[in-house]
């Protein structure tokens, strides 16, 4: 088997929810052992299913814990191990572990580590070159929010995201989607492999701070700096694009199913003109240049939303792109999973399970890029809660049999949650009759070739 | 010593969009020496608004300004053979190139990944493209709204009833450069200890689709397609209008539901109708009109800090303006100020992330068309400066 870039890497995460699991998973993939650590009683949010993900046909099982959706995405390929960090033993066992990995992950407030004893300065006694990262809302340091709690999806307001997002001339509109936290995985895959490769190179490990609000600011840059030089306060503009038009998303034949489309320049509108059979429009003058095609641009929707209605999503597409013209369908979460070039690209992974996990096989999401020397894969399903404790404490850590034992009798590690319970899971046909979810297909498995 | 995580890795940035470029600059930002290759008649992005005082000077626009910081920048012609061969030159001496053709276009000049990477083996060329570089679309156009259109994230987004809603401003394109960064980041660690580089190929579309983790899995675990929002307040999807803007409010966090009513002094919030998660689901219109109603004569900058006092998750829409002015981000020090020789000093967001052994620093302003011409050409590449007039007499630079 080929060598992956992060073999013999070991990252020890003790993280929650989505943004830095999904780093570790991503890791994960990339070859590095990945320890998931959680507290006997305080299993991953991820792992009660409702608003976290989704269970294996609603079906929460015995052992409800391992089998939601998202945290089977999240945490593929790593091991899990349980310690209650709020007991001395637990962070004893923890800071042994630190001395023995080479990345260390944590998104707990900013107070907590430091009142563990388990901030930088300490890890780095532990363990001179260790990497630490640290996910929070508002990042480390002494500014007047790093104390607040947060959480992607009421930060969306906070760091600009809902002002610039929404119909035009309507209210601000929300992701809805934790979109920050996608930012701080991302941060964190980059600040891990450079600071991996700086460690070779000089000894010296690292501490990153990431803060999700200073990520989700800095990704509306363009607007901060017309704010900054202009005095602007930019806006909400729908579907439309600062200089060109014209650009939306456009109804076609079939139940809520769309086309994006946007042109360019004058030459692309006329492409768009011919192929509408509507030469005529070519020459008008409403809509010869872009400051008229932007002046009437509600006109033009009309024009073109009148035209896709009646044809097909995917016809329109190529025959747009076929012209030139930027376009293709809104694909929902069926659409992607039958998409002829999502397929070509592997982009969705197969992901077997073992027999006694009664998960059957799953498609989830790997990765956005590719590398052309290093197959990079799914390389496990997501472990079991404790799956790895005995590997771990009495293997790596070389506990006896005894001690062990009473770490078991205190609920210091365990295998099973001390508390927590799964999210209801909604009758689809009723979820679908509420708008919760907008279809439902009970032969998905045979559709997906699942089995 | 080494000043930046990323010191020593020399990167030639060939790319005129906002995804390449932001990909590069954030080498840049964490040590890299970059070196921007520009077309001689400037990068596309040198087109686009805003411009510094609404002045549309090729050297004014903010867009490139920010995107191009800690780079420098000359210019060079690669449809012309002298041109080519320059590139193979720098080729040569550099471990990343970030480019964002059209799949296929840099082969086309005899520039592709392969040919370039059989003189360098450790080269490492990251292309960030709409649909990535194979796969039946990759020929066809992207830009914001198709890219997030084809990647689930527009299905989700807007209400019911209505069109999917694209996200505001090019956020698409600034993932696509995140994303990228982190995975030639990735490849500098292996290239560093096997000497092997990587062709990386990016998929904006592909950036955007894996952020939609709760949305994809629904269909492979239950079959299920996800829906937009409903256009009335469904517990807590959308902003809450308050007397000065919006509130963006959720139960959870360290706050009970009881402190929850309490913050709002809406008692109505502690009837049964409201009392689990399951039952705000089912009323959860009724449940933002009682919010709404809580809040309307109060203001944003009041109930924010109060609510982080009572533990809850709580967030308020914040302009373009209050965040240039926010003192959260100072304390960060997220911005800084930089010194442009034609826009003169101006503020900038700057640092995406700390790193304790290595600070930010922001070394160069984004470079002026061929401000460094004369050190790559001249000082690097040993031309004299009789040949640097003549480069550019020939269209070459």
């Amino acid at each position: 088997m080929a060598k992956l870039p992060l073999d013999g890497i070991r990252v020890l995460d003790s993280t929650y929810v989505f943004a830095l699991p999904y780093t570790g998973g991503q890791l994960a993939d990339l070859g590095a052992e990945v320890i998931k650590v959680e507290g006997p009683g305080r299993p991953d949010i991820t792992r009660t299913g409702g608003l976290y993900g989704t269970f294996p046909d609603n079906i929460t099982g015995e052992d409800w814990w391992n089998r939601p959706s998202t945290y089977n995405l999240l945490n593929r390929g790593k091991r899990s191990l349980t310690l209650d960090m709020a007991t001395e033993r637990g962070r004893d066992l923890f800071r042994e572990l630190v001395s023995l990995s080479d990345v260390v992950m944590e998104n707990f407030t900013p107070r907590v580590m430091r009142g563990w004893g388990l901030d930088y300065p300490n890890l780095k006694q532990i363990k001179p070159d260790i990497i630490l990262v640290s996910n929070t809302g508002y990042g480390h340091g002494d500014g007047p929010y790093s104390g607040y709690p947060a959480q992607a999806t009421t930060q969306e307001g906070t760091h600009g995201h809902c002002w610039v997002t929404g119909y035009q001339g309507g209210e601000p509109s929300k992701a809805g989607r934790s979109f920050v936290d996608f930012l701080s995985t991302w941060s964190a895959v980059f600040a891990i492999g450079a600071a991996l490769r700086y460690r070779n190179r000089t000894g010296k490990g690292q501490w990153v701070d990431i803060g999700m609000y200073q990520a989700g600011v800095m990704f509306l840059s363009e607007y901060l700096m017309d704010a900054i030089s202009n005095g602007r306060e930019g806006g909400r503009m729908g579907n439309r694009h600062p200089h060109r038009a014209p650009q939306g998303c456009y109804p076609t034949q079939g139940d809520d199913q769309w086309v994006a489309l946007s042109v360019a320049d004058d030459d692309q509108w006329q492409a768009l003109a011919r192929l509408m059979g509507r030469d005529d429009l070519a020459e008008d003058g409403r809509f010869v240049d872009i400051l008229s095609r932007q002046r009437n641009h509600d006109e033009l929707d009309e024009i073109i939303g009148g035209w896709t209605r009646e044809r097909d999503r995917y016809d329109l597409m190529h025959a747009l792109q076929g012209a030139g013209i930027a376009a293709g369908p809104v694909f929902n979460s069926r659409d992607v999973h039958f998409d002829p070039h999502y397929k070509s690209r592997n982009f969705l992974e197969r992901v077997e399970f073992p027999p006694e996990r009664q998960m059957g096989d799953r498609i989830i999401m790997g990765r956005p890029y590719k590398f052309s020397n290093t197959p990079i894969r799914i390389r496990r399903p997501a472990p079991e809660f404790g799956e790895g404790n005995e590997h771990y404490l009495r293997g790596l850590l070389g506990l006896d049999a005894d001690s062990y034992g009473a770490l078991v009798q205190d609920a210091v590690v365990a295998t099973v949650p001390t508390s927590g319970e799964p999210a209801p899971t909604p009758d689809p046909q009723e979820a679908v009759a509420r708008g919760q979810i907008a279809a439902w297909d009970p032969d998905y498995r045979e559709r997906l070739g699942l089995g | 010593m080494l000043d930046g995580v990323l010191s020593g890795v020399k990167v030639l940035d060939l790319t005129e969009d906002v995804a390449g470029s932001f990909c590069a600059r954030l080498l840049g930002d964490y040590g890299a020496d970059v070196l921007k290759l520009e077309p001689p008649g400037g990068a596309a992005l040198r087109r686009m608004g805003p411009f510094h005082h609404d002045d549309p000077h090729p050297e004014k626009s903010l867009f490139f300004l920010l995107l191009n910081l800690n780079k420098k920048g000359a210019t060079l012609n690669l449809e012309t053979d002298t041109g080519k061969n320059i590139l193979r030159r720098l080729a040569g001496y550099v471990d990343v190139i970030v480019e964002s053709y059209r799949p296929g276009y840099l082969e086309s000049l005899g520039l592709g990944h392969e040919s370039l990477a059989a003189d360098n083996p450790g080269l490492i060329t990251t292309s960030i493209t709409p649909f990535g570089q194979e796969g039946p679309y990759s020929q066809y156009q992207g830009g914001e709204i198709v890219e997030y259109a084809m990647s689930m994230v527009m299905s989700i987004s807007g209400v019911q009833g209505r069109e999917p809603l694209k996200h505001g401003g090019f956020q698409a394109q600034y993932e696509g450069g995140l994303f990228g960064a982190a995975a030639t980041a990735m490849a500098l660690f292996a290239q560093g200890n096997t000497g092997q580089g990587e062709h990386v190929d990016v998929s904006i579309t592909e950036c955007l689709a894996s952020t939609m983790m709760a949305t994809q899995t629904i269909y492979p675990f239950l079959g299920g397609v996800q829906a937009r929002r409903r256009a009335e307040g469904s517990n807590f999807e959308n902003p809450m209008p308050c007397k000065d803007g919006w509130i963006i409010v959720q139960a959870g966090g360290g706050a009970t539901w009881e402190d929850i009513a309490n913050f709002f002094e809406a008692p109505e919030l502690l009837e049964p109708r409201f009392a689990d998660r399951a039952q705000r689901a089912r009323n959860g219109a009724e449940m933002d009109r009682v919010i709404i109603d809580a809040i309307k004569d109060r203001e944003k900058w009041e109930l924010f800090p109060k609510a982080a006092a009572a533990r809850m998750l709580f967030g308020i829409v914040q302009t373009p303006m209050e965040l240039v002015d926010c003192p959260q981000l100072e304390s960060r020090g997220f911005y800084r100020e930089v010194e442009h020789p034609v826009i003169g000093k101006i503020k900038v967001p700057a640092e995406l992330f700390k790193l304790t052994e290595t600070p930010y620093q922001l070394r160069l302003a984004a470079p002026t068309l061929g401000q460094h011409n004369r050190e790559i050409y001249v000082e690097g590449l040993g031309y004299d400066a009789e040949q640097l007039v003549q480069l550019r007499q020939l269209g070459v630079v």
